[in-house]
């Protein structure tokens, strides 16, 4: 079901019985109806070796779900909230960025390498994400939180994007991304613009992008 | 925008002078202008970010306000922490770049996070509510309140976490509501035992019933609620809620540990509580 955003920094979901969601721990404001929240002992869907792999992975995040029949409102620490409504295609997140989101979504981790190799991990490492990130796939609504406000910029297969590192919140579709550098002799010796690394995705889809270089 | 005044081109800022500014009034999402004309306000010190024309700012504690306290200040544990305007003039509020508004009440009731509260006019009267942390206003007239992101004002019945909850008007019965049903049967059993899953943080909430409205916000982290919820020396005796909790502060249950701040307003673990 998707999240309806009450202002830019909550978001309402309605909660149906028999339908699970999940939700990071203590993000939620308010609720109505009985409705009850449940710390999730393996951190999302899985079961053990779901959480195992996202322990290896570094992607665990404390998570709850959310059952029963009621309005749930969501939000956490004054961060700003996106919500991504997915039809088919995969998201591509940082775990603790994950407001909350449907439990009909897939949830898997993903290996920075497997997309763009050894520049791929740069990427992780320069980025902050490490060496794994989070994906969801399916049908489903996702809440995603940012430090400032989020704009979503469409990918286009002929119009690559290029994103600071550090303002880059998600992204989904079929896009592949890598690390391109601007690296001169101006960085080596402490005299950089400051923008040496940058994001640059290709393909079908968007990217989510934060008005701020703060991580949350 | 609206707002009239001298702008500086296209994009640029509007620039502001004492009589653009406006009066008794916004003067963009986070900061609030309060006209004075020889009134006065009561003003949460350090809120105050600029000022035009003759302002002075008193402390409550000062003789000559005797008589506007008798009507207006009953909260001598705040009184520290409350300066009076008065003169003439504009002076701006601000408040941790949250977003500010006014509210006017109409013979009504308000009961707000005292972190959260500004300014209100003398035609209020401020009182410690009984819930700890918070300050509740009675009468007709206008108050100024912050809150992290724009308010979200709900209808009860409703149950809201502790941390989201800036203020209600008229519900009768704010209540505790705990909820640890996972933490019961066999498998709850053993998460208790062995803290293995940790808590999900939402296990006490505020439950608000009856007629009335709820404010929300989004929650807030980023700076420490100032101590001025408590009930001080001299209070500390049987059935007054709060009582012994003053300079609390650095306090943590097993929710600290989660990264959740102890609030005033918050009981004692809840496992302590419920005897598990």
């Amino acid at each position: 079901m998707p999240f309806r955003e009450l202002n830019s920094k909550m978001v309402e979901a309605q909660v149906i019985p028999g339908q699970k969601m999940f939700s990071q721990r203590g993000a939620m404001l308010a609720y109505r109806g009985e409705v009850s929240f449940t710390p999730s002992l393996t951190g999302g869907q899985g079961g053990v070796m779901g959480m195992i792999g996202r322990r290896v992975a570094n992607e665990q995040t404390p998570l709850m779900s959310v059952e029963g029949s009621g309005t749930v409102m969501f939000g956490h620490g004054g961060h700003h909230i996106q919500v991504i409504n997915l039809t088919g295609e995969t998201l591509y997140v940082e775990a603790d960025r994950l407001l909350a989101f449907d439990g009909t979504l897939q949830q898997g981790t993903m290996f920075m390498g497997s997309q763009g190799g050894v520049m791929g991990m740069v990427r992780g490492q320069v980025t902050g994400q490490g060496l794994f990130t989070t994906t969801l796939k399916g049908h489903g609504s996702v809440a995603v939180m940012a430090h400032g406000g989020v704009i979503e910029l469409p990918i286009t297969p002929n119009r690559p994007i290029h994103v600071d590192p550090q303002a880059y919140v998600a992204h989904h579709g079929d896009v592949r991304n890598k690390l391109s550098t601007a690296l001169g002799w101006r960085d080596m010796v402490g005299r950089g613009s400051g923008e040496a690394f940058q994001l640059e995705l290709s393909g079908q889809g968007a990217v989510y992008v934060q008005a701020s270089e703060e991580k949350l | 925008m609206n707002f009239g005044p001298v702008t500086g081109g296209p994009g640029a800022p509007t620039v502001f002078d004492p009589h653009s500014l406006p009066s008794d009034d916004n003067v963009n999402a986070y900061t609030f202008c309060v006209e004075l004309k020889g009134s006065q306000w009561f003003l949460q010190k350090g809120k105050m970010i600029a000022y035009y024309g003759r302002i002075d700012f008193n402390g409550v504690g000062n003789g000559r306000f005797d008589r506007l306290l008798r009507t207006s200040f009953h909260s001598p544990m705040h009184a520290a922490d409350w300066v009076v305007a008065e003169g003439q003039g504009k002076m701006l509020l601000a408040d941790r770049a949250f977003d500010v508004n006014s509210y006017d009440l109409d013979d009504g009731n308000l009961t707000i996070r005292s972190g959260n509260l500004l300014a209100y006019q003398p035609s209020l009267a401020l009182k410690q509510s009984i819930v700890p942390g918070f300050l509740t206003l009675i009468g007709t007239g206008k108050f100024v309140a912050a809150s992290n992101g724009p308010v979200v004002f709900m209808e009860p019945p409703l149950r809201v976490d502790p941390q989201a909850l800036v203020g209600w008007a008229d519900c009768p019965s704010p209540c505790h509501h705990y909820d640890h049903g996972y933490m019961s049967g066999v498998i709850g059993g053993l998460r208790s035992l062995t803290g293995i899953g940790g808590s999900s943080g939402e296990e006490h909430q505020f439950e608000f019933v009856g007629a009335g409205t709820v404010l929300l916000q989004s929650s807030e982290m980023l700076m420490a609620e100032q101590a001025i919820g408590t009930v001080g020396a001299g209070a500390e005796a049987a059935g007054v809620p709060g009582a012994g909790y003053g300079g609390g502060h650095g306090q943590q249950g097993p929710l600290g540990q989660l990264g959740v701040p102890r609030m005033p307003g918050q009981l004692g673990d809840i496992q302590r509580r419920l005897g598990l």
